[in-house]
């Protein structure tokens, strides 16, 4: 069951409704084209050979065999490739296939382009590599060491450009100490007298917390189709990316093409949640100049799984203290965030987020990104986010049952509000975590737990647990246009790659401001070479920006009919004009009226007295607007196996406005699925070499419909001061809490903590000394 | 060396020429032309890929296509009747079970293999018999209520 706390609308007619997605019909019939359904004349097919070891020297490749293969085109190695410069050496991307050291198990090491995939992956086999091993780096925190083995030859500076497309922040990390480590960066945030606050502490929690890798979990594997013509020397990129102007300036950087010669065309995207931004755009390309003829690379799930970039493991070690009242007197904590073989990992935001929620009034945070010899990294949903979450609301819940404190009411009196201060010293805009923390306490899974608590099954034990979580969200310029078509319609065009709806949304926007039904909008996502600019649909920020730069251009576009329609209808300069019903009229006088179909016609027809509608919004975005979500976990614990079975699920989240609630719903249930997820089956197992054991949808364990209940979703609108009607970004705040609620309700059900996540039966019969 | 068969797809014929290696899913997607089914991960776990065969829901990405032969095979393409879409179609779109809409044209079908079965499911058996089908955009609560939705139509449909 979904319930809505459903605020009064009455301001709006268009925007705050449940409006299915314009795309959908496309969808429900198997229309919808993604990047694996292109297919150009004379297409090649790309496959890829990995890295067998973890870490390890290439002594040679010889590729004369693979290259005899009937149907092979070309066997592409690092020698045959550009090689870029040192500072981009620090970005998975631009390693397109290993030259001298491999540094993950999985890391590509050549290629092969065939006429067909099946011939290619034949090709694969007959490539032999030769390889000296190298020592393997695994555990970060070993991996800190001084005298540690390197997961990788040094690196000197650091490319964050995508990572800034998710979170923006502004800090600056600390220098190393000058002899080459694995930490490839640090960040300290202090504030006040840690040692005075544990002192004046009545209940003092030390832990450790541990999160695995987690992958983001798409269903549509990376693909790309990258079209080299070299009579234009025009290069055109079919490809599912969040990001499409992204992918534009990266390769135009890498391989020294003027965006005029490169078109990105982002195709219907199945799936991103951060880790689908740019990945194999380069290499397809830099295979298609090679073979002079377009191809197509598409990756496998296990490529997925051991050649893409999932989200980073965490060891957080936190140490919290609290008076007796509820009042927090001080964290103390360290962060290592293993960001695998290149830096990506946002050990930043983690401390951020870690000391982010409650007014700690002293605080030491020092957080760590470490390379080891796993898979590189990249952006989740609220990437570094639910790691940081799961240790600060394990640690705050824990020391609330130490203290007898209600756990609500503890986490109410300490929560930020606008004003408060991030560990940044950024003071918070306004918020809405008080009002999320209310409505989570007045939810029916809250508020009947000690009932339904009580009623459970014989052989099994339930428990109710909460957390909050957040997310601060990420900021670019976007912009957009709003056209008035010759039969009166309204045309939006955007350069944002909609994964979540939000082509819905600026539909609403502008029907909303031009006064017309939804169903006379339509939106088009324009690729790189005829959309207005719009930033990577990644951050929870393309409502948030381009939803803004849609109102902005509506308004636009309204003037302008207003200005027609005002000499049209011989308006006085007392006249007032409304736009009403798919008309613009003289306010009073019903009969002065002018129909957007006929001002269609007087601004494109022939001999047309007026010039054509055509509005243009183009912003920029200087404040974030963070967003807030509390969960309530209801779960029921086997006795004999120590299996975790969840029950009820309520997520309650500070959405700001609700443009699309229906959208926004399914917003909150999708990241509540991957939290929980995080919690109770995720991780991605990787042996002692480093090889990833579980490799495929069948061993690493996603949520299936069959292991979840109805997630309840409670809206709250606390506006935002930037967002479009008061809107803030809602998609990643949904996933953060997941894993630190289930695992306060385990604790609730059983007395003991579990303290690493994914809480698995072997977890919990360990806990309880079973095992 | 390629063979052809007659792969008898949304009750229309397709001569196809194809490796016996080729799987249906292959069959239908690169031979065929239809684009609907999608591929996730081509070892079954997904369910991206399913299709109707003969009634019993396959993952097509694990049959062979010259197994296929003979049968009757029902693709996401299948179901939309004259511009007019199935009821579980426009349950998906009406109730916002659709998002990123990779795992849809299976999860369809998915649905539409229970309601033949089971015209009257309840909310358990409806999240058992999708439990094959990964969805990672949803948290499945809006499929959930969208096969449940059109089942009852469904039923309302039937004299």
């Amino acid at each position: 069951m979904t319930t809505t706390a459903e605020p009064t609308r009455t301001e709006h007619a268009v925007v705050g409704q449940r409006i299915p997605r314009i795309e959908g019909r496309k969808k429900v019939t198997g229309q919808s084209v993604y990047a694996a359904d292109v297919s150009l004349p004379g297409m090649l097919y790309a496959k890829l050979l990995h890295a067998p070891h973890a870490h390890a020297r290439i002594k040679g490749i010889d590729t004369s065999r693979a290259r005899m293969l009937e149907g092979v085109e070309s066997v592409v190695t690092a020698s045959d490739l550009p090689q870029f410069e040192a500072r981009r050496r620090s970005n998975r991307a631009y390693v397109l296939l290993a030259s001298d050291e491999v540094v993950f198990a999985g890391q590509p090491v050549a290629a092969v382009v065939a006429t067909s995939s099946a011939i290619a992956d034949e090709a694969l086999d007959l490539i032999a590599v030769e390889y000296e091993e190298l020592p393997v780096v695994l555990d970060p925190v070993a991996a800190m060491d001084p005298g540690a083995p390197l997961a990788r030859q040094p690196i000197e500076e650091i490319d964050r450009s995508e990572a800034r497309g998710h979170a923006t922040v502004d800090v600056r990390e600390e220098e190393g100490a000058g002899k080459p480590t694995n930490v490839a960066s640090q960040v300290r945030f202090t504030r006040g007298d840690v040692a005075q606050g544990f002192a004046e502490a009545d209940a003092v929690v030390e832990d450790t917390w541990r999160t695995p890798f987690m992958h983001q979990g798409y269903i549509e594997p990376h693909a790309t189709v990258a079209g080299f013509d070299p009579v234009s020397g025009e290069l055109t990129l079919y490809t599912g990316t969040q990001g499409q102007f992204f992918v534009r300036d990266q390769i135009s950087n890498m391989l020294r093409i003027p965006e005029t010669k490169l078109r990105v065309v982002g195709m219907e995207l199945g799936g991103g949640f951060g880790g689908k931004v740019f990945l194999t755009q380069a290499l397809a390309s830099v295979l298609s100049f090679i073979a002079k003829r377009p191809v197509k690379l598409v990756y496998t799930r296990t490529e997925e799984m051991t050649s893409a970039t999932p989200s980073g493991g965490c060891v957080a070690e936190v140490k919290l203290g609290m008076k007796r009242d509820g009042t927090i007197t001080a964290l103390d904590a360290r962060l290592i965030y293993d960001t695998g073989a290149f830096p990506g990992a946002s050990a930043v935001v983690g401390a951020i987020l870690l000391g982010g929620y409650y007014r700690f009034p002293n605080l030491d945070i020092r957080s760590y990104e470490v390379l080891t010899n796993k898979v590189s990294v990249g952006a989740i949903r609220a990437p570094a986010a639910h790691n940081a979450t799961f240790a600060i609301e394990s640690a705050l819940d824990e020391a609330c049952r130490r203290l007898g404190l209600d756990p609500v009411e503890t986490r109410l009196k300490n929560a930020v509000a606008e004003g408060d201060e991030m560990p940044t010293q950024q003071k918070y805009p306004r918020i809405g975590l008080v009002e999320t923390l209310q409505a989570a306490r007045e939810s029916a899974a809250w508020r009947e737990r000690e009932a339904w608590k009580t009623a459970a099954p014989p052989g099994t034990k339930r428990g109710v647990g909460l957390a909050i979580g957040g997310w601060l969200g990420g900021l670019q310029p976007a912009s957009a246009v709003v056209e008035l078509n010759g039969d009166g319609t309204i045309n939006v065009v955007v350069g944002a790659n909609d994964i979540t709806g939000t082509n819905t949304a600026f539909a609403q926007i502008a029907a909303e401001e031009l006064a017309v039904d939804v169903s006379e909008v339509s939106v088009v996502t324009g690729d790189t070479r005829t959309a207005p600019f719009a930033g990577m649909s990644a951050g929870s920020k393309t409502l948030f920006t381009v939803g803004r730069a849609v109102k902005e251009a509506a308004e636009d576009a309204r003037r302008q009919i207003i200005a027609v329609a005002r000499e049209r209808l011989g308006a006085t300069e007392e006249d007032e004009l409304e736009l009403s019903g798919g008309e613009v009229r003289i306010k009073g006088q019903p009969d002065k009226a002018l129909s957007y179909r006929r001002l269609g016609g007087i601004t494109t027809g022939f001999g047309a007295a007026y010039a054509p509608i055509i509005g243009r919004g183009s912003i920029t975005a200087r404040r974030q607007a963070p967003g807030f979500a509390a969960h309530v976990a209801a779960v029921e614990i086997d006795d004999a196996t120590g299996e975790v079975t969840l029950r009820r699920w309520t997520t309650a989240q500070d959405v700001g406005f609700a443009v699309n609630p229906l959208n926004v719903e399914g917003q909150l249930q999708g990241g509540s699925a991957q939290g929980i997820g995080s919690g109770l089956w995720e991780e991605m197992v990787f042996d002692v070499q480093g090889h990833l054991r579980n490799p495929s949808l069948l061993d690493y364990r996603m949520p299936t419909a069959a292991d979840l209940p109805d997630i309840e979703t409670i809206l709250v609108e606390t506006p935002s001061e930037d967002g479009p009607y008061g809107a803030r970004g809602v998609g990643e705040p949904s996933i953060v809490p997941g894993a630190a609620a289930v695992a306060n309700a385990v604790r609730d059900a059983l007395g003991v903590r579990v303290n690493d996540a994914p809480i698995t039966p072997e977890r919990v019969l360990r806990a309880l000394g079973r095992i | 060396m390629k063979r052809p068969i007659t792969l008898k797809i949304n009750g229309q014929r397709h001569d196809v020429l194809v490796e016996p290696s080729a799987t249906l899913l292959e069959a239908v997607r690169d031979q065929a032309g239809l684009m609907g089914a999608k591929e996730g991960c081509g070892t079954g776990d997904c369910g991206a890929c399913s299709m109707i065969v003969d009634g019993r829901l396959v993952t097509s990405c694990l049959m062979l296509a010259v197994e296929a032969e003979g049968s009757d095979i029902t693709t996401i393409e299948g179901l939309a009747r004259d511009g007019q879409l199935h009821p579980l179609q426009q349950a998906f779109i009406d109730l916002g079970a659709v998002q990123c809409g990779y795992c849809i044209p299976g999860m369809i079908l998915a649905g539409k293999a229970l309601l033949d079965a089971n015209p009257n499911p309840a909310p358990d058996e409806i999240r058992r018999a999708i439990a094959g089908n990964l969805c990672r955009c949803t948290g499945y609560t809006k499929i959930v209520e969208a096969i449940a939705a059109a089942a009852t139509q469904l039923q309302g449909a039937t004299p």
